[in-house]
């Protein structure tokens, strides 16, 4: 079998709060292939955001390692992990994060514009409007956010995800904020990535977007725990 | 991130807070027009020195009779500064070289029908060595670079000389245009003419000349005038004696304080100057020197630009703070903008350019708008200062630099603290 994208070894996070330890992630094991498309459930406040945002290289773990494609990241610094975090990851947000001053495709080459001396603007631009193409949405490459509807602002900021090619495009609740039919429309997207061969890690409370996952993880105070639902459902 | 990436991104957002913006940059507006227009106060006084150099050698002491405010009139002071004075100060005061004299009169001349009311100078015979040496006129047309002699300017005439500047004799010099109006272009030398009472008779012309400062050929006609030995016009234009104005030569530029001590001492002696109860002397005459002149100048110029450098030095720190201030705020409404930025890769220095460029940008905008203000603020400089104002050229990089500067100093503490946003945090922002 191929190396896993992501491979984790007893990934805690804690956080203290005056005298008090709040452990938000216990001993985490997860491992991800690559094609996978994975669904993390839980309630709010059960440790999921805290599992995507040291996957997404945003948080350090107090105790374990996380090796991204082979490479342990609890040594780096931040600037490598920001280097790191541009390449190899996407994200998907709930209320999508585009930036309300820049064009739809400027906002699809973000990622680019920070690789120092790799992508020139015409570059950019080129790359971002092939990238919206892929999400049916070249003709809106000129568009600003607040010009577009919630489904094209999540599309744009999937192209957003998939502009660098990432190893995995970590999805916070891409539907949270989506009416169902448009929703739907994006789980549809997300599942053909999927089978183009993007890995997939999406965090969800909505079982109907869960059921799109190969796998499903459920987490509950802070521990993480692989469901035997998933295959029940599918 | 590239220049060209974060100079857009920096131009975008503050273009979207237009009014924002140019309130934050009215501070360093304000400082940077203070800096140029400062800069201009100092540059022109230095260029009146300079002009003032040309007609007043290192080795020149000017001498004239002290005038003081009476009844709300200048009034001349003490004792007239005589021909005598001068005279004798050439042969007593060790370090006099030379001591050049005139007085000037507006008189009536007249030949046959034609008559003039000009200005008659008497002068000593070397004034007209004066004339080539200052530098202020030469004949029209004459190639400014060469130089020219007395001759050049006298055609077939002559000037007086000492021995007729002893004797008094009744001899005079016309201008090329006084000439031209009393003889009507017929060839004076050798003819007598009328001089108020007196009669006098032409040895020479002064060939047509212009100001050597273009600027300057409108104000006075160099070619208007008769010059007269001093001691005729003294003896036969005026009924009392007149005060003189005096041009004394130093033997050595270096000891040029030591000699006016020594004419200062000969002309109170001179005048029975006593010293008063205070121990101070009422002295009826002054003394000039380029020194003084430079003084004067630099001390006008210096309370002026004093008071330019404190405002330029409020203006941009408030400037300053406002900018701190304005960026303070960007970088709060901005948070979850920084958040996705880090997402996407932006490492710490992207984030710290990006912030820096925008506060160097308003700063930046601000000192080009300064140096626009400043320089047209030069000329009301120059008016309220009573003085010369020209614009330094040196002073425009200047006060560009010192706006990027201040978009630096103050811009920098917000980017840092945009850039050590956690990034977690920074999404989560509402």
């Amino acid at each position: 079998m191929s190396e896993p994208v992501i491979r984790t070894e007893k990934l805690t996070r804690a956080y203290s709060m005056g005298a008090s330890v709040i452990t938000a992630l216990r001993e985490a094991d997860l491992t991800v292939h690559p094609g996978e498309f994975i669904a993390l459930m839980g309630a709010s406040g059960s440790g999921k955001s805290t599992l995507l945002n040291l996957l997404g290289l945003l948080d350090r773990a107090t105790s374990g390692e996380y090796l991204l494609e082979g490479t342990p990241v609890s040594s780096l610094r931040r600037d490598e992990l920001a280097d790191l975090r541009g390449r190899r990851i996407g994200f998907i947000f709930q209320n999508f994060n585009l930036l309300p001053r820049l064009a739809a495709w400027e906002n699809v080459a973000l990622p680019l514009a920070y690789r120092k001396g790799e992508f020139g603007v015409q570059d950019q631009l080129s790359r971002a409007r092939e990238t919206l193409s892929r999400v049916q949405l070249e003709h809106r490459a000129e568009h600003n956010p607040m010009e577009l509807s919630g489904g094209e602002r999540q599309r744009v900021a999937i192209a957003r995800a998939l502009i660098t090619q990432p190893a995995v495009i970590l999805a916070d609740e891409p539907t949270g904020n989506l009416d169902s039919k448009t929703g739907i429309e994006i789980m549809h997207l997300l599942k053909e990535l999927n089978e183009e061969g993007r890995t997939i890690i999406i965090v969800t409370h909505d079982l109907n977007v869960a059921r799109n996952a190969s796998r499903i993880y459920h987490m509950l105070d802070g521990v993480l725990n692989e469901s035997e639902w998933a295959h029940v459902a599918n | 991130m590239s220049l060209i990436d974060l100079l857009r991104t920096a131009l975008r957002s503050v273009s979207t807070n237009k009014l924002r913006a140019i309130l934050t940059m009215l501070g360093v507006v304000i400082g940077v027009a203070s800096v140029i227009a400062m800069l201009a106060l100092g540059n022109g006084a230095r260029a009146a020195v300079e002009a003032t150099f040309q007609s007043l050698g290192a080795n020149q002491i000017q001498i004239g009779q002290r005038f003081a405010m009476e009844d709300g009139e200048l009034q001349p002071t003490g004792k007239t500064l005589t021909f005598a004075d001068g005279l004798e100060m050439l042969s007593t005061v060790p370090l006099v070289e030379r001591v050049e004299m005139s007085v000037s009169k507006t008189v009536k001349a007249r030949f046959g029908k034609n008559t003039v009311e000009i200005n008659t100078i008497g002068t000593t015979a070397d004034a007209i060595d004066g004339i080539v040496s200052s530098g202020d006129v030469q004949p029209v047309g004459w190639n400014g670079d060469a130089s020219f002699s007395a001759q050049d300017l006298l055609g077939d005439g002559r000037f007086f000389s000492s021995d007729e500047v002893y004797a008094g004799a009744p001899v005079c010099v016309l201008g090329y245009q006084t000439a031209l109006d009393l003889f009507s272009g017929d060839n004076p030398i050798g003819e007598t003419i009328w001089v108020d009472r007196t009669r006098c008779e032409v040895i020479g012309v002064i060939t047509e000349l212009e100001s050597t400062d273009v600027q300057n050929r409108y104000r006075s006609d160099p070619n208007e005038g008769l010059l007269m030995p001093i001691s005729t016009v003294i003896q036969t234009l005026y009924d009392d004696e007149p005060s003189v104005y005096m041009v004394v030569h130093v033997k050595n530029a270096n000891r040029i304080d030591e000699a006016k001590e020594q004419i200062t001492s000969y002309l109170r002696q001179r005048h029975q100057i006593e010293q008063n109860a205070d121990g101070n002397y009422q002295d009826d005459f002054d003394m000039t020197t380029r020194n003084d002149i430079l003084g004067q100048q630099q001390e006008a110029a210096r309370t002026f630009s004093l008071l330019l450098a404190a405002m330029a030095t409020v203006s941009l720190v408030v400037g300053g703070i406002g900018i701190m201030n304005v960026m303070m705020v960007s970088v709060t409404e901005r948070t979850r903008e920084i958040g996705v930025r880090l997402a996407v890769g932006a490492k710490q220095r992207d984030i710290v350019s990006q912030f820096l460029l925008e506060s160097i940008f308003i700063s930046a905008s601000g000192g080009l708008a300064g140096i626009v203000l400043g320089i047209l603020a030069i000329p009301l400089a120059a008016a309220l200062n009573q003085g010369v104002a020209l614009l330094y050229p040196g002073s425009v990089p200047l006060a560009f630099g010192v706006a990027v500067l201040i978009g630096i100093v103050f811009g920098l503490y917000p980017a840092l603290r945009a850039a050590r946003l956690d990034p977690i945090e920074a999404l989560r922002y509402e």
